[in-house]
């Protein structure tokens, strides 16, 4: 008699939903070539779909839990995990994954027929990411994080008929590629010295058994540090980013670059909190030393950025070490609480950026933001807050989430990496204040700029959601909270 | 002669240095490519020695999900590739250098 796989279909119903949303997407744009709105339609039934079962999931998930029965949220036999932590970070996938289709809705309906091809890679893109947030199998996070990245390559070269588009995919490709083999090299080789690919049976393995030669789980270790470290650009693994920002279209690479920070840092927090928190003696340091240079890196060498795509990238190098911070406090609440207030700051500010230089456009020199206030109070406005939320001004998202991982830091006795991390962020404000300056001190004689109705909703949430999170930040940390990993 | 996982792993070890050392020393992008693959292949090779001396299926399971992975990355990387000729009639990295700052 063979043993029937136990199947709980909830469990990756919103992948399911996505990964159908997509194949819909390219069959109705071959047979019936509608207009892009439709595409965007079907895409957008989809993602809703997709945030209403994430809810079915997270009740699911408490019920477990309050009933003591955690072992209900480990599914396809240990394939898929249900737990708090991988529904939150999908529902924040996948609500930025609606924010990312809004923002670059210009320029999908500016491809044409290939617009259809860049709704369904968002939409693979999200499905892949969100398999890599939920999965407790290593191969299985390899594979999420596989669709996810090749998705990405190709919407790096949206409109590869200008040039730097192209360089920019294929930059995107070597480096991530590069990264995605170091990846799995290391779960090769943590496979092969405990014997088990599942994240928990990893755990109870360190449980089990006192490791006398951990060399080569050490090493695995290491390489899996470093291919994560790659995705989420932290310093010294961080020299694709600037570059990959700069040439892909404005309209994706807010997208683009949350996407792969949100699943890589959750895939991060994951391995190292619930796989080998007995190791921490080793991995510790590590993730502190990558977070200490990441955060100064990213934020001196903003400074001197003067386009300023390439200044949010070395940003989110700064940010990736400030939510390393959060992984070296030892807990998960606020990091992921950085995470999502994080991305929703970055895909606002990228949608900016499509607005200004536009969609499809390669590079956006700081100096086109001289004088926007004059061009568009509005759009000034939202930049502004974005950014301050960025640096983390009190009354802003950015500021509840540094604090959070700060305290994490300290109260698990690295006050060390901490005054690291107040003096980069002090440093980080001189950049982002000197774009504010030019957008109010400085005088333009350019026109107005429109702002396209689907790029309004994008900026009025992420402003809304900036300042709403700074101010009453008690709800999302109670989630948070509750959205710890099995 | 027996000859013993350690051994496999040590010779995948060297097949994954080969391919990383290439992709970082090797100008030409189908070059660099084909280090990424060489990498995985290594990959391959540990999971299968691994599984073996293991005596445990999810190893050798595992190489058909980082084929096929692998066999994706071709796609995609060979379009960006071709992309890349059809604009500059050249596939070395050291000519894309529009982006900088």
């Amino acid at each position: 008699m063979i043993a029937t796989p136990d199947i709980n279909w909830i469990a990756i119903l919103p992948e399911l939903v996505l990964a159908l949303g997509a194949v819909g997407v390219l069959l109705v744009d071959v047979q019936w070539k509608p207009a892009t709105r439709v595409l965007g339609a079907i895409a957008a039934f989809t993602l809703v779909f997709a945030i209403a079962f994430t809810f079915l999931q997270w009740a699911q998930a408490r019920d477990a839990l309050e009933f003591g029965a955690p072992g209900e949220l480990v599914a396809f036999s240990g394939m898929v995990l249900m737990d708090g932590f991988a529904v939150f970070g999908r529902f924040v996938l996948l609500v930025m994954a609606g924010l990312g289709l809004l923002a670059g809705w210009r320029l999908f309906e500016s491809l044409n027929r290939r617009g259809a091809e860049a709704i369904a890679l968002v939409l693979l893109a999200t499905t892949g990411f969100s398999i890599m947030v939920a999965s407790n199998n290593l191969v299985m996070m390899f594979l999420g994080l596989e669709i996810g990245s090749i998705s990405l390559y190709v919407l790096a070269g949206l409109t590869r008929e200008k040039a730097k588009a192209d360089e920019a995919a294929m930059k995107y490709f070597l480096l991530g590629s590069f990264a995605s083999a170091i990846f799995v090299y290391g779960v090769a080789l943590l496979y092969a010295g405990t014997g088990q690919l599942e994240i928990l049976a990893i755990r109870q393995f360190f449980t089990d058994f006192i490791v006398t030669r951990p060399a080569v789980i050490l090493i695995g270790l290491a390489l899996i540090i470093v291919g994560l470290g790659f995705k989420v650009s932290a310093a010294p693994f961080h020299s694709w980013a600037p570059d990959v920002y700069q040439g892909a279209p404005a309209g994706v690479v807010g997208y683009m670059a949350a996407m792969a920070k949100i699943a890589g840092f959750l895939a991060i927090a994951r391995i190292l909190l619930t796989g080998v928190p007995q190791l921490d003696n080793s991995w510790l340091p590590v993730i502190a030393g990558l977070s200490a240079l990441s955060m100064l890196v990213g934020s001196i060498v903003a400074l001197v950025q003067s386009d300023i795509r390439r200044m949010l990238a070395y940003s989110g190098v700064a940010h990736a070490g400030f939510i390393m911070t959060g992984i070296v406090g030892g807990a998960t609440t606020g990091m992921l609480f950085y995470v999502a207030a994080y991305a929703l700051q970055l895909i606002g500010a990228f949608a900016v950026v499509a607005v200004v230089s536009g969609a499809g456009s390669s590079e956006s020199s700081i100096s086109e933001y001289r004088g926007l206030a004059r061009r568009s109070p509005a759009l000034a406005t939202a930049f502004a807050v974005l950014l301050l939320g960025m640096a983390g001004l009190p009354l802003t998202s950015g500021f509840i989430a540094k604090f959070g991982v700060f305290t994490e830091a300290w109260a698990n006795g690295y006050g060390w990496l901490v005054i690291v991390a107040v003096l980069a962020s002090v440093i980080a404000f001189a950049f982002y204040l000197r774009v504010i300056v030019a957008m109010y001190m400085d005088e333009t004689e350019e026109e107005r700029i429109l702002v396209s109705p689907p790029a309004r909703w994008v900026l009025a949430i992420a402003v809304v959601g900036t300042i709403l999170a700074g101010v009453l930040p008690a709800p999302l940390i109670d989630l948070a909270a509750n959205a710890f990993p099995l | 002669m027996i000859v013993g996982a350690g051994l496999y792993m040590a010779l995948a070890a060297a097949l994954f240095l080969i391919g990383a050392l290439g992709l970082l020393l090797r100008r030409n992008a189908l070059v660099m490519f084909m280090c990424i693959e060489l990498m995985l292949n290594a990959v391959n090779l540990t999971l299968i020695s691994a599984g073996r001396a293991l005596n445990d299926l999810n190893g050798q399971v595992a190489v058909f999900f980082v084929l096929v992975v692998a066999a994706a990355e071709v796609v995609v990387g060979l379009a960006i590739i071709v992309a890349i000729f059809r604009r500059r009639a050249t596939a070395s990295v050291d000519e894309l250098s529009e982006l900088r700052g």
